[in-house]
């Protein structure tokens, strides 16, 4: 196995009294596909959220424990005030379960995460997006339409397009909330095989609900079934 | 069916208003009347000094207001903190409930003083202390209306930009206000016609001399204030009956405001 991306050690999650998630200890290996399986209502998503804490967006939620990421060559906390939740987006890509496009182009889509990380030379800007799109396998159905709305894409194409978009900052960690589980089969599998080739530069980490998909791609499974003593 | 008698009872107000300003219309040229000056002693009954002073009262109190209560939707919609926007909106809430006459009172007491001695002329009595009051009287009515149309952008497009790393102002520059353009337009223009239907703020506050006002440090008669001192009136004078053109021209341009905003707002839904 790889070496490990993320180590989370005793880590507790609570949503107000409520306890979700209860002393986890789990290395995440790099350059691999991770799977998060497990009954609905087990804490998939929550636990996803740890690593982008985009747990914090939700009022009453807080971590107790510690997720180390290994960012240029040493551990650091990501749950420390003074790692950066914006640079931790940045370096952490997220795909969610429904596509979620904005109001907006093709191309700006692709582009905001370079908007709002202030990047603004505009070849630099096209050669990113450009890099992105291609990426993802959708450059030939969109190149001659990148200034319509995405909105006018497929279901499949627009999961694409939001993988592009977070894959433009380069991101080193990409997680994805079930990111075929609102598209048809077809359109799932280009995602799977988007998956595969991403494991070269980036460590993905995936809740799935569907057990083909994960004994297809994944390499790493993270199992949410809660034992028979519980 | 009870649309209908809805409806019937708006065409009968506005029909009523007309009918009974009617003998205006014997007297002097229609033209006159709503563009000449006022001056009963000499039969001239024109209303144009107080449809300017409705006017310059409450554009220059929305023009004021706009800006505060974006700042303050935004706050409690994207800017703020979970639990400071809450403490927040419940403010703004309670101010709605606030009777008018208080803001008059605190108007009269404190601003007026304040006016006066600031611009060192007048009696402080004038259009710009009506139209501060005015702001705040209308603030809530746009902070909650900009809310409910910051709280419609979809969930989805904010955690888009929470997962790339974006700030809040980012989230609301980017995403929020672009996409709430047409309810910020309609909140406004809905506030703007609270504005002109107001009579105790600038009935205690604006002076209601009977001119056309200069400058905002000069005293103005609103058509509502001059509906309700001339409602005073002999019942059978002239001066009594205009008042019921007062109400038409206010009439008019308060539901030609209303019907813009709805307007404005059914497209918004459509696209």
């Amino acid at each position: 196995m790889t070496p490990p991306k993320i180590k989370i050690e005793s880590l507790d999650f609570y949503y107000n009294n409520h306890q979700i998630l209860s002393n986890i200890n789990e290395t995440i290996p790099e350059n691999a596909i991770t799977s998060i399986i497990g009954p609905s209502g087990a804490g998939k998503s929550t636990f996803l959220s740890l690593f982008n804490r985009l747990w914090e967006t939700t009022p009453g939620a807080r971590v107790e424990g510690r997720v180390l990421a290994r960012f240029h060559h040493s551990f650091m906390d990501i749950n420390t005030p003074k790692f950066s939740v914006t640079q931790l987006r940045r370096a952490v890509g997220m795909v969610f379960q429904m596509p979620n496009p904005l109001p907006m182009s093709i191309f700006n889509n692709v582009a905001f995460p370079l908007k709002l990380a202030g990047i603004k030379e505009k070849e630099a800007v096209q050669n990113r997006v450009t890099a992105a799109i291609k990426a993802c396998g959708l450059w030939p159905e969109v190149k001659d339409r990148l200034e319509k709305k995405a909105t006018t894409l497929s279901g499949g194409q627009q999961q694409r397009l939001c993988m592009a978009r977070a894959l433009v900052m380069e991101p080193e960690i990409l997680l994805l909330d079930e990111p075929t589980s609102s598209l048809d089969p077809r359109s799932g599998a280009m995602i799977e095989e988007l998956m595969v080739d991403l494991k070269q530069r980036c460590t993905l980490i995936m809740v799935s609900h569907q057990p083909d998909q994960v004994e297809k791609i994944a390499d790493h499974i993270i199992d949410f079934t809660p034992g028979p003593e519980s | 069916m009870s649309a209908l008698v809805c409806c019937l009872l708006v065409l009968l107000i506005l029909g009523f208003m007309i009918v009974t300003g009617l003998p205006l219309f014997g007297q002097s040229q229609a033209m006159d009347l709503l563009t000449g000056a006022w001056s009963p002693r000499n039969n001239l009954y024109g209303i144009a000094p107080m449809i300017l002073g409705t006017l310059w009262i409450s554009l220059l109190s929305v023009t004021i207001s706009f800006p505060m209560s974006l700042g303050c939707a935004a706050y409690i919609s994207v800017l703020g903190g979970h639990k400071k926007a809450t403490v927040m909106k419940g403010c703004v809430q309670m101010m709605t409930g606030i009777p008018t006459i208080i803001y008059g009172f605190v108007g009269v007491f404190l601003l007026v003083p304040l006016i006066r001695e600031t611009a060192g002329r007048g009696s402080g009595m004038c259009i710009l202390s009506a139209s501060l009051v005015l702001a705040v009287l209308i603030a809530p009515t746009m902070i909650l209306f900009f809310i409910q149309s910051f709280d419609r952008v979809p969930r989805s497009w904010l955690d888009a930009v929470d997962a790339l790393g974006g700030s809040r102002v980012q989230k609301l520059v980017y995403v929020v206000l672009p996409a709430c353009v047409k309810g910020i337009v309609t909140g406004t223009v809905l506030s703007f016609g609270r504005a002109l239907g107001d009579t105790l703020v600038a009935l205690m506050i604006a002076g209601n001399a009977v001119q056309t006002p200069n400058s905002l440090l000069d005293s103005a008669r609103t058509l509502t204030s001059h509906i309700a001192l001339v409602s005073a009136a002999d019942f059978e004078s002239m001066e009594f009956k205009s008042i019921f053109l007062c109400g038409a021209v206010l009439y008019l341009i308060t539901a030609v405001v209303i019907l813009g905003a709805r307007l404005i707002e059914k497209r918004g839904n459509h696209e």
